[in-house]
């Protein structure tokens, strides 16, 4: 072990000098930013986040509602954990990793009055993590994934009976950076699905559906996002037909809607590339075979399609993550926007941009990271049958 | 050799009537008109461009032909889709570059289409495949996946994978083309052994030797057409055309 720790410091320097300069030189900058970044948390007043820690996560929801978000929490909490052994299998430096980054959170947010619930949230995840440990060896472990993977995929349609059964809070009062993450699962729930049909639209042989699906991909690919959501705020509900009260939508469905659309067309041109990637061959077999045509697409087109386009489809939908911060644009709080606000409006925060910022730039981080990570997981793990 | 003169030639299951077809300008086809039996071995060979794999791969619609008539197992091969799916599943086709599903197990190749097309229950399909995988010599690969396995192998189960579907006619185009000198045999043993067991198939192969030993008659192709069709005795010793004796003078 130190054995090797001393060949990688002498591979560093020795070789050529050139190396050795540049090595030098990466070291001392690193130190410096280390060092600055240390200073700067240590002497900086975090006040501006930890009181107003409500504002950044939730939004205006009022406080006798925040139980809901609290029991998002910890379904989230219970199914990330769980789900990490069984489907991740973390090696000792990402446990490790993991743990860092839920202590940072614990210690950024924590204040009196929730430490009952953190401890609540702590204790879900731990519990969940070693459950899984445990019986990852039985039978039921099958069951029990089998269970995950259902939960997993009603997770949106729970938080939102969650956030609205027994009279909860407008929708425009959801915000923070829970608002950020309803909006990116809605957008990529809605959005990849969407964007498989318009994918397959576009490569079909049928002019009527090509055109069309042409037609939508390359409008919504060819505005800015910014212009889409400034047309949902004024021109949508002139679209939309008023029975039932559509023309009057709450504009976080407003938002859903377009972010959805987005997703979609982005997504919908990243798989046409891996579709085109499939060789004329496995349709020529598929064919020979007499398979018809769903399970042509769906069995072998699809899943090869999609494998190839990973890389690129997981970075489009971190992408649309950070993309639902210009929400701000319909009046909505998200996290960045609260960020923003307090330190502009707030007297008692004048001046502290920088923490709260920092903050905002640090929640964005690590469900990047968790999703790119994430992505190079799927890929090692369909890596099994690669020509 | 031994089995050849046995062999009943049976009824008519394959008829093409002057069958054309172009890829642009370039014509592949000029008006092929063949007629292959069932339990019949027909090597069909020439040189490249000649239109050999076009022409199988009109017989399964692979390419739709433009003009002619072609007629497998009673029924004519039209957009119809119902036609073309009784033809699909009597007729079985194998790759020059096997083809097969990358991202599927050697076993999930041969039983998707029996379980997807033909409604078998996975168990019934794990049987059947496990029963081919051992007719072609490869049982022990089941779990692999194709990139596993080395050409001969892929080529056998791609084999195995056709057969699963019980065609009443195989397709070979070049099946030997892709794969390295010392893999070619276990190939041609597998086809040899189908052969025997009365299978009706159509190669396009220039294994000269295996084609001499299993097959009842020779169709030689050359810009198109049909130049001269025999025996293999026919072609070994007397050919008749200047085109099929110079071609044969050069791959011999």
């Amino acid at each position: 072990m130190l054995d090797k720790k001393l060949k990688w410091i002498f591979n560093t320097f020795s070789g050529s000098v050139f190396n050795t300069v540049i090595s030098t030189f990466c070291i001392v900058l690193l130190f410096f930013v280390i060092n600055n970044l240390l200073g700067f948390i240590s002497n900086s007043e975090w006040a501006v986040v930890t009181e107003n820690r409500r504002l950044l996560l939730i939004g205006r929801m009022p406080q006798e509602e925040e139980w809901r978000a609290w029991s998002i929490l910890w379904i989230s909490s219970f199914l990330i954990f769980s789900s990490l052994k069984s489907f991740i299998s973390p090696s000792k430096k990402e446990l490790t990793f993991i743990f860092l980054i839920v202590m940072i959170l614990c210690l950024i947010f924590t204040t009196e009055s929730s430490i009952f619930k953190v401890i609540i949230t702590l204790m879900i995840s731990s519990f969940s993590y070693l459950l899984t440990k445990y019986i990852s060896d039985t039978p039921i472990i099958h069951k029990f994934n089998k269970f995950l993977i259902f939960l997993w995929i009603f997770l949106v349609p729970l938080v939102f009976c969650l956030l609205l059964i027994a009279d909860g809070p407008k929708p425009t009062l959801w915000g923070g950076f829970l608002l950020n993450i309803i909006l990116a699962s809605v957008a990529i729930g809605i959005g990849f699905p969407l964007g498989l049909l318009f994918a397959l639209g576009r490569a079909s042989s049928l002019p009527a559906i090509k055109i069309v699906c042409t037609v939508y991909i390359e409008t919504i690919r060819g505005a800015p996002l910014v212009a889409w959501l400034l047309l949902a705020w004024f021109v949508l509900p002139k679209f939309l037909p008023e029975f039932w009260g559509l023309n009057d939508i709450s504009v976080v469905v407003r938002a859903m809607i377009i972010l959805s659309a987005f997703t979609s067309a982005y997504t919908a041109e990243v798989i046409r590339g891996g579709l085109q990637s499939i060789p004329k061959g496995q349709i020529e077999a598929a064919d020979s075979l007499n398979l018809n045509v769903f399970t042509k697409t769906s069995i072998i087109i699809l899943p090869q399609a999609i494998r190839v386009v990973i890389p690129a489809l997981i970075s489009t939908f971190i992408g649309v993550f950070k993309d639902t911060s210009l929400v701000f644009i319909l009046a909505l709080t998200d996290l960045l926007q609260v960020g923003r606000i307090i330190p502009e409006q707030d007297p008692e925060f004048f001046g502290k941009a920088l923490e709260a910022l920092s903050v905002v730039a640090f929640m964005f981080w690590i469900v990047s990271i968790a999703l790119s990570n994430l992505s190079s997981r799927v890929e090692k793990s369909m890596g099994i049958g690669t020509r | 050799m031994k089995n050849k003169s046995k062999k009943q030639i049976g009824n008519e299951i394959i008829s093409t009537d002057n069958i054309t077809k172009s890829f642009g300008k370039f014509q592949a086809l000029k008006g092929i008109t063949s007629k292959i039996y069932e339990q019949e071995v027909v090597v069909v060979f020439g040189p490249s461009g000649s239109g050999k794999s076009t022409y199988i791969r009109t017989l399964n619609r692979l390419e739709p032909h433009d003009s002619g008539k072609i007629i497998v197992d009673g029924v004519e091969i039209t957009d119809d889709v119902k036609n073309l799916q009784h033809v699909r599943s009597n007729v079985g086709m194998v790759f020059q570059q096997f083809n097969l599903f990358p991202h599927l197990s050697v076993l999930r190749n041969i039983t998707l289409a029996p379980q997807k097309v033909k409604g078998l229950k996975r168990s019934d399909a794990d049987e059947v495949a496990m029963n081919l995988l051992k007719r072609v010599g490869i049982p022990e690969q089941a779990s692999k996946f194709p990139s596993q396995l080395s050409g001969g192998q892929q080529q056998r189960l791609a084999i195995a994978r056709a057969l699963a579907m019980q065609p009443k006619i195989m397709l070979f185009d070049e099946p030997t083309s892709a794969l390295d000198p010392e893999m070619i045999k276990e190939v041609l043993e597998v086809m040899t052994e189908l052969a025997e067991s009365g299978m009706t198939m159509i190669c396009v192969t220039h294994e000269m030797g295996f084609a001499r030993e299993v097959a009842d008659r020779f169709l030689f192709f050359d810009e198109g057409l049909i130049v001269e069709e025999g025996t293999p005795d026919h072609f070994f010793n007397n050919p008749q055309e200047d085109r099929t004796k110079l071609f044969l003078s050069q791959i011999l």
